[in-house]
């Protein structure tokens, strides 16, 4: 599969025929959009679950 | 695990990349399966609102309410690396002209007119009802989106049939690779999904036992 490489350096591949804005670009907005959305979430729930227990302490302590 | 498998088909997607013959079709195996499940976006919400509206299921309306801003993400990536393919393929970076450009501009409109809609009522019970009818009306949207390329002259290119021989313009491996891509971003999508709908659902059972279970 390897053979199949339709680059024939590493530069090549960066260049991506003198439209690496472009399509670099593309993937750099698609990746930004799925590690907001993956790890958003999953640093809202650790807030979340920080937050309520910080509420517990409070009550427990007040009671 | 569903990390995982959105993982693995993601590795897979960077094989493909060395296959293709040009250049900007690596554009188009993201655009196209972004694209596509942009439009699911619409229905989702819309059947997530008639189960809230007919049964009256708070999960539902969970689901509905993550899917909006999600659904705004994925219309404004299907509208960015659409217009960078385009400056490429058609020199221009955007046209009004063009009947699906503009109803996909809508839709992330129509999306963020869901979420401000959602904030807007007070009454979480109606707001919820609200969103469940705009949603439903939206799908109107939904389908223009789809014919827009057949129904008008437009700059945008009408969906291709799937051509697995080699002389078509896009070969077997880009089909391949975009199949590939299309799952990766069904399970982003769903992943997605649940991990917001999840912190919803820990904040609305707060005081309920099993969150106090996990919190402590």
């Amino acid at each position: 599969m390897i053979e199949d490489i339709q680059f024939s350096s590493f530069g090549e591949f960066l260049d991506m025929g003198g439209y690496a804005l472009n399509v670099w670009g593309v993937y750099a907005i698609f990746g930004f959009f799925v590690a907001v959305n993956l790890l958003g979430p999953l640093r809202r729930r650790k807030k979340i679950l920080r937050e309520l227990r910080r509420r517990s302490k409070l009550e427990s302590t007040e009671s | 695990m569903l990390f995982m498998s959105v993982g693995a088909v993601w590795a897979l997607l960077f094989l493909p990349p060395d296959y293709q013959q040009s250049f900007t079709t690596r554009i188009l195996v993201i655009h196209v399966a972004v694209a596509g499940t942009s439009l699911a976006f619409f229905p989702l919400m819309a059947v997530a609102g008639t189960i809230t509206l007919v049964w009256k299921m708070k999960l539902a309306d969970m689901v509905a309410k993550n899917a909006a801003p999600l659904g705004a993400w994925f219309s404004f990536v299907t509208l960015a690396t659409g217009s960078l393919w385009g400056s490429v393929m058609w020199g221009t970076w955007w046209e009004w002209t063009d009947a699906r450009l503009v109803s996909m501009l809508f839709q992330f409109f129509l999306l963020l007119s869901v979420i401000a809609l959602r904030s807007a009522i007070e009454d979480s019970e109606k707001a919820a009802k609200a969103c469940a009818l705009l949603s439903i009306v939206g799908c109107i949207n939904t389908v223009i989106i789809k014919y827009s390329v057949e129904w008008w002259n437009v700059l945008h290119q009408p969906s291709s049939p799937i051509n697995m021989s080699n002389d078509s313009a896009n070969g077997p491996e880009f089909w391949l690779a975009t199949g590939v891509m299309i799952v990766a971003v069904y399970l982003f999508l769903t992943v997605s999904l649940i991990l917001t709908t999840r912190n919803e659902i820990l904040q609305r059972e707060r005081r309920s036992q099993w969150v106090k279970d996990i919190v402590s």
